[in-house]
């Protein structure tokens, strides 16, 4: 699904990835941790296609398909997905337009047909059970007076529309209270499935007792140090990052 | 000095026009010695600081005279609303045509007609209201619109009257074999309490150069309440000169949305004065500039009364070597006690080539008010268009969709639907046709 060898970015003159190896396969969720500063929203960053950061080396396939020589919309529209750890806020942008804009959009570059007014209402009925919203968040502009945890839900609303192959959580956990965490969480494993990859990145191990993944990689000075099963998580949890980085964790 | 290279627009009326009224005559003729002595204005006029009128001259126009009775309804059936229900007026370069115009059912006390065809009826109707908002002191156009107008739409409403069904004015522009200027003159007279919603729209049928000089004179009495909704829409290659004139009574509430979408040259004129004490007035304004195009707003609000409330919100987008100028002016004097005044141009540049010059400008003389402005130019924000690349949109359809979202709060003040709805698309269009990197 995922192959990244040697990853190295440079954000300004200063790298910040330096040489990342991560393999992910169809269906594996794999938790991402790491210190402050470590790379970890870098690395999601320059996943999608974020301009301002620059690769330098390395290489990223994604489904057989050199994954940075394509635009942001393209790497959508090919089935990757990235839930913001600050969502946007698109003040006049109608939210359930900008829905149906992206998963037409998405449809289209597939050859596949897209969907009319009325399908898509259905559709979007259906998916907001899922994540408990309130329907009335689809009248108002994107993101736009959204609370901490509304931004948090419609990131993970649109990932439940769009359907992607590889979802990015990007310290999705960040400002949420722990009953937002549950709903965003539930919303998540609602979404797992054995063809749907994800990606958690996390400061946190809170996040994993919600979401458990198959796989939790610490980050730290812009390298994978170390790589385990859910238990890593935990020991982090127990013992912070310096037993493995062998730095004092900032506090 | 004379309005050298204007002259022609001040030819003797046709033999029609004649209207044998003196003080009408009265009236042009002291718009004629306005004209005479303020000549063509230049640069070191701070009114035209930022604007050039030597496009303007050098097309000259000579007066639109023929009346165009070819027409018929199915001609302009495009640039009509489909489910758009109003009181409709059409004028075709400058001229009432009730064969095309389709004025329904009017209320009690409700006048709608042609300015010609009431000057001859009923002429002492409009003996107070020519130049009564506008006054005797008129600048070069809309001198040059009273020392020459011969037609136009007037709206009367006696005291307490309601139309719950809009006006709406079809301003349409066709092409002749001499570029020609029309310069109508429109008359709203709202009396004591009376409601009404006016939509004025300025069309064209294909591209053709002409001028359209037009000149509102719109008065609010006490307590009464106007929308006004104005879509400039001309040709490409069009020039339009608006003058509106606001006199508003005491607790009158008038709100203006102003959409400059059209022409190649474009100078609108708004001068706010408050009558009475308690008045509010609400601008709201939205101008799409892109390439050979100038859109050049002036406003000015003038606070003498204590008590009142004025709103400008103008949002600008500019592309390719569009050009636009907002030059706002908010002036309150010292007797005008607990106004409270705020003015506001935004302005998104999606080229290195457009421009906008922006100038507002509060004057304040008195102690107890409420007044600010701001003003913006910037670019469409990184982060919001790859927010929605990364949803799988494309670069050019998000650029539009964000475009159409900081025009938005402009666009939703207009109503009823079917005429929002076809202003958004007439934005949307343009946008998508625009080169916006």
């Amino acid at each position: 699904m995922l192959s990244v060898k040697g990853l190295k970015a440079n954000v300004g003159d200063k790298e910040i990835l330096k040489g990342l190896d991560l393999e992910v396969g169809p269906g594996e969720v794999h938790a991402i941790m790491g210190p402050n500063g470590s790379g970890k929203s870098t690395f999601a960053h320059v996943l999608s296609g974020r301009e301002g950061y620059e690769v330098t080396g390395g290489s990223v396939s994604f489904e057989g398909q050199d994954l940075l020589e394509l635009e942001p919309e393209e790497r959508a529209q090919h089935g990757l997905f990235l839930a913001f750890q600050y969502p946007v806020e698109l003040p006049g942008v109608n939210n359930t337009y900008f829905l149906k804009a992206a998963l037409n959009s998405i449809k289209k570059s597939r050859g596949e047909p897209e969907l009319d007014a009325i399908s898509f209402l259905r559709l979007m009925k259906e998916k907001l059970k899922v994540l408990h919203l309130d329907d009335s968040l689809l009248k108002r502009p994107v993101n736009f007076g959204f609370s901490g945890g509304e931004k948090k839900r419609n990131e993970i609303f649109q990932m439940a529309l769009l359907e992607p192959k590889l979802a990015i959580l990007d310290e999705t956990d960040s400002g949420l209270d722990i009953d937002a965490l549950r709903i965003v969480a539930d919303g998540v494993n609602a979404l797992r499935s054995p063809e749907r990859s994800m990606i958690v990145v996390t400061h946190y191990q809170r996040l994993l007792d919600y979401i458990q993944p198959d796989y939790v990689h610490v980050l730290a000075r812009g390298r994978i140090i170390r790589s385990g099963g859910k238990d890593l998580a935990l020991q982090l949890e127990e013992r912070g990052y310096g037993w493995i980085t062998g730095e004092e964790e900032a506090a | 000095m004379s309005g050298e290279g204007l002259d022609r627009w001040l030819e003797t009326p046709s033999a029609e026009d004649a209207s044998g009224l003196d003080w009408l005559a009265t009236k042009r003729e002291a718009a004629r010695a306005r004209v005479r002595d303020q000549g063509i204005p230049t640069s070191k006029q701070e009114a035209w600081r930022y604007t050039s009128v030597k496009r303007l001259i050098e097309q000259g126009f000579v007066p639109a005279d023929e009346p165009m009775t070819a027409l018929q309804p199915e001609d302009i059936e495009e640039v009509l609303i489909p489910g758009l229900e109003s009181h409709r007026v059409v004028l075709v370069n400058g001229r009432y045509l009730p064969e095309l115009s389709d004025l329904g059912e009017l209320p009690p006390g409700v006048r709608i007609g042609g300015l010609k065809q009431i000057l001859k009826s009923d002429p002492d109707a409009l003996r107070e209201r020519l130049n009564g908002v506008a006054g005797e002191e008129q600048p070069l156009f809309a001198a040059l619109n009273t020392a020459r107008m011969d037609d136009g739409l007037v709206i009367l409403l006696e005291r307490g009257a309601v139309l719950s069904q809009p006006v709406e004015l079809v301003h349409l522009s066709v092409g002749m074999d001499e570029p020609r200027v029309a310069q109508p003159r429109h008359i709203v007279a709202l009396e004591d309490g009376a409601q009404a919603t006016l939509i004025e729209r300025y069309v064209s049928l294909g591209q053709s150069l002409y001028c359209t000089n037009s000149v509102l004179e719109v008065s609010v009495g006490r307590d009464g309440a106007l929308k006004h909704q104005r879509v400039q829409n001309e040709s490409p290659n069009a020039f339009h000169i608006t003058g509106l004139y606001l006199g508003l009574g005491e607790g009158s509430r008038y709100l203006g949305v102003n959409v400059g979408l059209g022409g190649a040259w474009a100078r609108t004129d708004l001068q706010v004065q408050f009558t009475g004490e308690h008045a509010k007035c609400d601008l709201q304004g939205l101008y799409l500039a892109g390439d050979q195009q100038l859109l050049d707003y002036h406003l000015d609000v003038d606070h003498r009364l204590p008590h009142c409330t004025s709103r400008e919100n103008f949002k600008g987008i500019l592309y390719g070597k569009g050009r636009a100028v907002f030059d706002g002016r908010v002036y309150v004097a010292k007797d005008a006690q607990k106004t409270d005044a705020a003015m506001s141009n935004r302005n998104l540049l999606l080229s290195e080539g457009a421009e906008v010059d922006t100038k507002p400008q509060l004057e304040i003389n008195a102690d107890d008010v409420k007044c600010s402005h701001g003003t913006t130019v910037g670019q469409l924000a990184p982060e919001m268009l790859f927010y929605l690349r990364s949803r799988g949109i494309k670069a050019p359809l998000a650029r539009r969709m964000l475009c159409l979202g900081f025009a938005g709060e402009i666009l939703d003040v207009l109503e009823p639907e079917p005429l929002r709805e076809r202003v958004a698309d007439q934005v949307g269009h343009r946008l998508e046709h625009a080169p916006l990197a």
